[in-house]
């Protein structure tokens, strides 16, 4: 039996679909159903429903022996995963973004942090490590603000001076009168798989592997 | 308490520090009786116990590895001397066999105790571990791996560990240090291939070869690292594959070389599967590299490889190979004979 850490997140459907095209589909609907575990039709897997930015640590705990998670989630969680295939979907890209006209919008490019003079970079974000680890790349001293969610809104309401978040379309940013400034990372859905599950469970794992790329 | 449940007061000294545990009754006598069935099995095979400080000169664990050093909980004496807590068995029973131990050839050692690493806390890795382990120093043939396999695998069977409830990962760091020789490769781009073969990232592998490394034998060999590992039984099918590749005399010797151990080892046949890209390991690994694994644990249980380099960097340079087992995470999995 091996458990499959799915996103209940906007990759959802994708993910489905592409298991369903290996062979293994959940017997209920997961987008309608109260269950969180809900097994495969055939008996030979079940999937359980996460919060897109748990699945790398159920993964790596071994609570699922494989999952499907962005690779912002992936590399921000730092957890200790084999991932194994890039599924193509879920493309975005995570950005460093300011509002329109703003210091960090003017002077970003030209190597000005848009810092006010003697203060660090504010910057709100629901990526702390992942922001911390850029900025530090870049040699800018930053003020990091950790957030859960509306993460715009803190360059808009005055809490930071920029944001690093997910921008798929740009739309979002656009309506809210920022703009990107910088894209850090490109990120797609990955497949990831427990360290200790590809030895163990191998001859389980690998058509899944196949199937699924 | 201001307004605080008595729940959340703060009481620093009640819980042991974090990623360190108090062991009870029994889950003492767990522990205890695990150690023994391995300090027996040891004794059975002609290894003598050696029982190091917890407290080590810092640059012991600074000669074995640089991230050795980095991960070491250390202190200043009141001499102004760098300490460190035990970080490594291994760089120890390496002190002690290239000074006290230097003319006695072969030395079988083996050891339990704990080792302190500052890791993450986060991944639930601990940083007080508990280790067994044994060091084969002065044997330079595929021989002695063989036997260190064997007794690795044996070490499981009697934790109660064996065939599907345990798993052992072989490969050799030797091999992939040939192809990346061959591949005129720079040190940067050695870590980051090292990186995606760990991960089995594929993709990420593929376009690093096709940006950076020349079409050719190497970046074919380089290619299939990434790929899944064979069982003991069809080890010979991915060896012959990854022959027709090789690129150098030096990447070739290393196949041969691990067919060679692999034969050696045919008792731990059972739980080997052979691995290319099994470069996970310390940094001071020249050969045969090695992960174990047992059903009930999420990551790896122990691990071990040849560390030809080592002795000579206190004063003996004399080839060793040895493993550990963290029992820790074992010991909650175990049923000892």
């Amino acid at each position: 039996m091996i458990t499959i850490a799915l996103p209940k997140g906007r990759t959802l459907r994708p993910t489905l679909d592409r298991f369903a095209r290996a062979g293994l589909q959940p017997e209920e609907d997961v987008a309608q159903t109260r269950r969180l575990i809900v097994p495969a039709r055939g008996g030979t897997a079940r999937f359980v429903l996460l919060k897109d930015p748990d699945v790398p640590l159920y993964v790596e705990r071994g609570a699922a022996d494989l999952g499907v998670c962005g690779l912002d989630h992936l590399l921000e969680s730092g957890a200790d995963l084999l991932s194994p295939l890039d599924l193509g979907f879920g493309k975005c890209r995570l950005c460093l973004a300011a509002p329109r006209g703003s210091a960090v919008a003017r002077g970003w490019a030209s190597g000005d942090s848009g810092a006010e003079p003697g203060r660090s970079l504010r910057v709100a974000t629901k990526y702390p490590s992942l922001a911390a680890r850029a900025f530090a790349r870049r040699g800018v001293p930053v003020d990091l603000v950790r957030l859960s969610g509306s993460v715009e809104l803190a360059a808009v309401a005055g809490l930071s001076d920029a944001i690093v978040d997910l921008v798929e379309t740009g739309n979002t940013l656009e309506e809210n009168g920022l703009v990107a400034v910088e894209d850090l990372l490109l990120v797609s859905a990955r497949l990831v798989v427990n360290r200790a599950a590809y030895r163990l469970k191998i001859e389980e794992l690998l058509p899944l592997l196949e199937q699924l790329s | 308490m201001n307004g605080l449940d008595a729940s959340f007061e703060q009481r620093p000294f009640a819980a042991p520090p974090q990623g360190t545990q108090d062991l009870l009754f029994e889950a003492a006598r767990r522990l205890r009786r695990c150690e023994a069935a391995l300090a027996h099995l040891f004794e059975e095979r002609g290894f003598a116990e050696v029982i190091p400080p917890a407290l080590e000169s810092a640059e012991v664990f600074a000669l074995a590895s640089p991230h050795g050093e980095a991960s070491a909980l250390r202190a200043v004496d009141r001499h102004g001397h760098l300490l460190a807590l035990r970080a490594d068995f291994t760089a120890q029973v390496a002190r002690i066999a290239a000074t006290r131990l230097a003319r006695v050839t072969p030395l079988r050692l083996y050891y339990r105790g704990s080792v302190v690493r500052e890791g993450v806390a986060e991944t639930g890795t601990p940083r007080e571990r508990l280790q067994a382990g044994c060091e084969l120093v002065g044997i330079e043939g595929p021989e002695a791996d063989a036997e260190m396999l064997d007794l690795a695998a044996q070490s499981l069977r009697v934790l109660g560990l064996s065939g599907s409830a345990a798993r052992i990962a072989v490969g050799n760091v030797d091999y992939f240090s040939a192809l990346i020789e061959s591949a005129g490769a720079s040190a940067r781009l050695a870590r980051s291939l090292t990186d995606a073969i760990d991960r089995k990232d594929l993709p990420t592998l593929a376009g690093l070869c096709n940006r950076e490394i020349e079409p050719g034998k190497a970046r074919e060999a380089i290619l299939l690292l990434a790929h899944p590992p064979r069982q003991h039984s069809e080890a010979s099918a991915l060896l012959a594959r990854a022959r027709d590749v090789a690129p150098s005399a030096r990447a070739i010797a290393a196949l041969e070389r691990l067919s060679k151990v692999l034969a050696g080892a045919r008792g731990a046949s059972a739980e080997l599967e052979v691995d290319l890209g099994e470069v996970r390991g310390l940094g001071y690994y020249t050969g045969l590299v090695f992960n174990l694994y047992a059903a009930g644990a999420p990551r790896a249980v122990g691990g071990g490889g040849r560390y030809d380099g080592l002795l000579g960097k206190f004063g003996d340079p004399r080839p060793a190979v040895g493993f550990s087992l963290d029992l820790d995470a074992l010991v909650p999995l175990a049923s000892p004979a």
